[in-house]
């Protein structure tokens, strides 16, 4: 077969193709209700407790945000959430987790010199592109296989 | 050009941008801004109190004398703001930026710069003095004296008395309201002076002296719907979250983050027990806590926002915030 012939569109190619798109577009369902969920966010110089939010997409959080030293800043990446907390004053906000992914909460007041590394993460799951990659992986194993079995048997 | 001649260029250059640089910064503070300013702008950099706070931390002006004050936060972000009674609050200002107020005192007095956002563990320490003198008066300037302060120490009143917290009746502050006309108040419980040098507690005694027939939990009611005020302006329940809550908790329950840190426990606005015990919350405020780590705000507060913030700091005890 030369390079530039033009490979023949089989049903099998059509079907490959199909499979991909389905794995690349589908969405993918979720077997989680929704409920409102309340997190309390502590934080310190240079830390938030706790550091990571595991969070299922649709859901509510109700966040209350304490400092429990100096005045200390809330910034989510992703959603634009910015708050300022003052040592003794709880500042609460809901926000609804409609987006997947992680993201990264950060310090938005100068607190200090570690005031950069004060960092923490907000995972809201399922965690799409690996699922969908995963999937893709298969297919394309797959389709290898299927495919040095027919030229075996050619 | 020969390369000798280069090299002589090229130090002279390196002189001019290493010696240049420096003298026109320094030159602008200190010759060209004066010289093109009509008044004196002063320059104050902010530090967390570990580092210094405030330098300078004292600012002689003139009665009449106009200045300009330039805040810069140097390590943290700050918050700046100027009292007692001035009203100047320049809100909070990040590393990197430079707040500025001018104003022209008209009369001698001394005043409080201070931050009021809480930068470090000691942020409220980080204050520094305005010294508005008169320069054709004799005599130094001193912050005037606290009338009520002064005629407690003249009655020899211990401000830092320690009584044990009494178990008691709860009062109702409502029912207080209602039978307020039922009783006979005598006339020192409904001026607002006197109240702020006497415990709830001396105003029960005074109570219970003028109504032996009215049974002590009505009198008790009276008392707490006299000393408080439930209902506090926005600026009030601002200047307790700003400067209090951070010892003595959002609701005053003295659970604030800090209050762990602190030689005394702070005190629990909102346990009816310390409305029973009745300190002098006025004199606390205004000259601080001796061995308590309760800082000294009468530099910072007027006289009429600490009045509101005592009325306040009662109506908490009763759980109506």
């Amino acid at each position: 077969m030369s390079e530039n012939q033009r490979r023949p569109i089989t049903a099998r190619r059509v079907i490959l193709l199909l499979v991909v798109l389905a794995v690349l577009l589908v969405p993918i369902p979720t077997f989680h209700t929704p409920h409102s969920r309340d997190v309390v966010i502590d934080a310190s110089q240079f830390e938030y407790s706790p550091p990571r939010l595991n969070i299922n997409r649709g859901d509510t959080v109700n966040v209350t945000l304490n400092a429990s030293d100096v005045v200390h800043g809330f910034f989510l990446d992703g959603y634009e959430i910015d708050s300022r907390v003052e040592p003794g004053i709880s500042q609460k906000f809901t926000f609804t987790a409609d987006r997947s992914g992680k993201f990264r909460y950060r310090c938005s007041v100068a607190c200090g010199p570690l005031h950069p590394f004060m960092i923490g993460e907000l995972v809201v799951g399922p965690n799409e592109p690996v699922w969908r990659a995963s999937a893709l992986a298969v297919v394309a194993a797959a389709a290898v296989l299927l495919g040095a079995r027919k030229r075996r048997m050619a | 050009m020969t390369g000798k001649m280069g090299n002589r260029a090229a130090l002279v250059v390196l002189v001019l941008v290493l010696a240049g640089i420096p003298a026109s910064i320094v030159g602008y503070q200190y010759w060209l801004r004066p010289a093109l300013a009509d008044h004196r702008v002063v320059d104050i950099a902010a530090l967390v109190p570990e580092n210094g706070g405030f330098s300078p931390d004292l600012i002689r002006v003139g009665v009449g004398e106009t200045i300009t004050l330039r805040f810069a936060a140097d390590d943290v972000a700050h918050g700046i703001a100027i009292g007692p009674g001035l009203d100047i609050d320049l809100g909070q200002i990040d590393p990197g930026h430079v707040g500025e107020v001018t104003l022209t005192p008209d009369s001698p007095g001394v005043y409080t710069y201070y931050c009021n956002t809480w930068c470090s563990p000691n942020h409220w320490r980080m204050r520094g003095i305005l010294e508005v003198v008169d320069p054709t008066a004799a005599g130094a300037v001193g912050a005037p004296p606290d009338p009520i302060i002064e005629a407690l120490i003249a009655a020899s009143v211990d401000i830092d008395a320690k009584p044990q917290l009494a178990e008691g009746i709860s009062p109702d502050r409502p029912n207080g309201e209602q039978k307020l006309e039922t009783v006979e108040v005598p006339p020192g419980l409904l001026d607002p002076t006197w109240r702020l040098s006497h415990t709830p507690a001396e105003g029960l005694v005074a109570l219970q002296a003028q109504n032996p027939e009215v049974a002590d939990d009505v009198l008790t009611d009276v008392t707490a719907y006299l000393w408080s005020e439930p209902t506090p302006t926005v600026e009030i329940k601002e200047l307790f979250a700003k400067n209090c809550a951070a010892c003595h908790g959002e609701l005053g329950a003295g659970d604030g983050p800090a209050a762990t840190s602190t030689l005394e426990t702070p005190v629990a606005f909102a346990d009816v027990a310390w409305f029973r015990r009745g300190d002098i919350w006025y004199a606390k405020i205004r000259r601080g806590g001796m061995g308590t780590d309760m800082p000294n705000f009468g530099t910072l507060f007027t006289i009429e926002e600490t009045r509101l913030l005592v009325d306040y700091l009662w109506s908490l005890s009763f759980g109506e915030s």
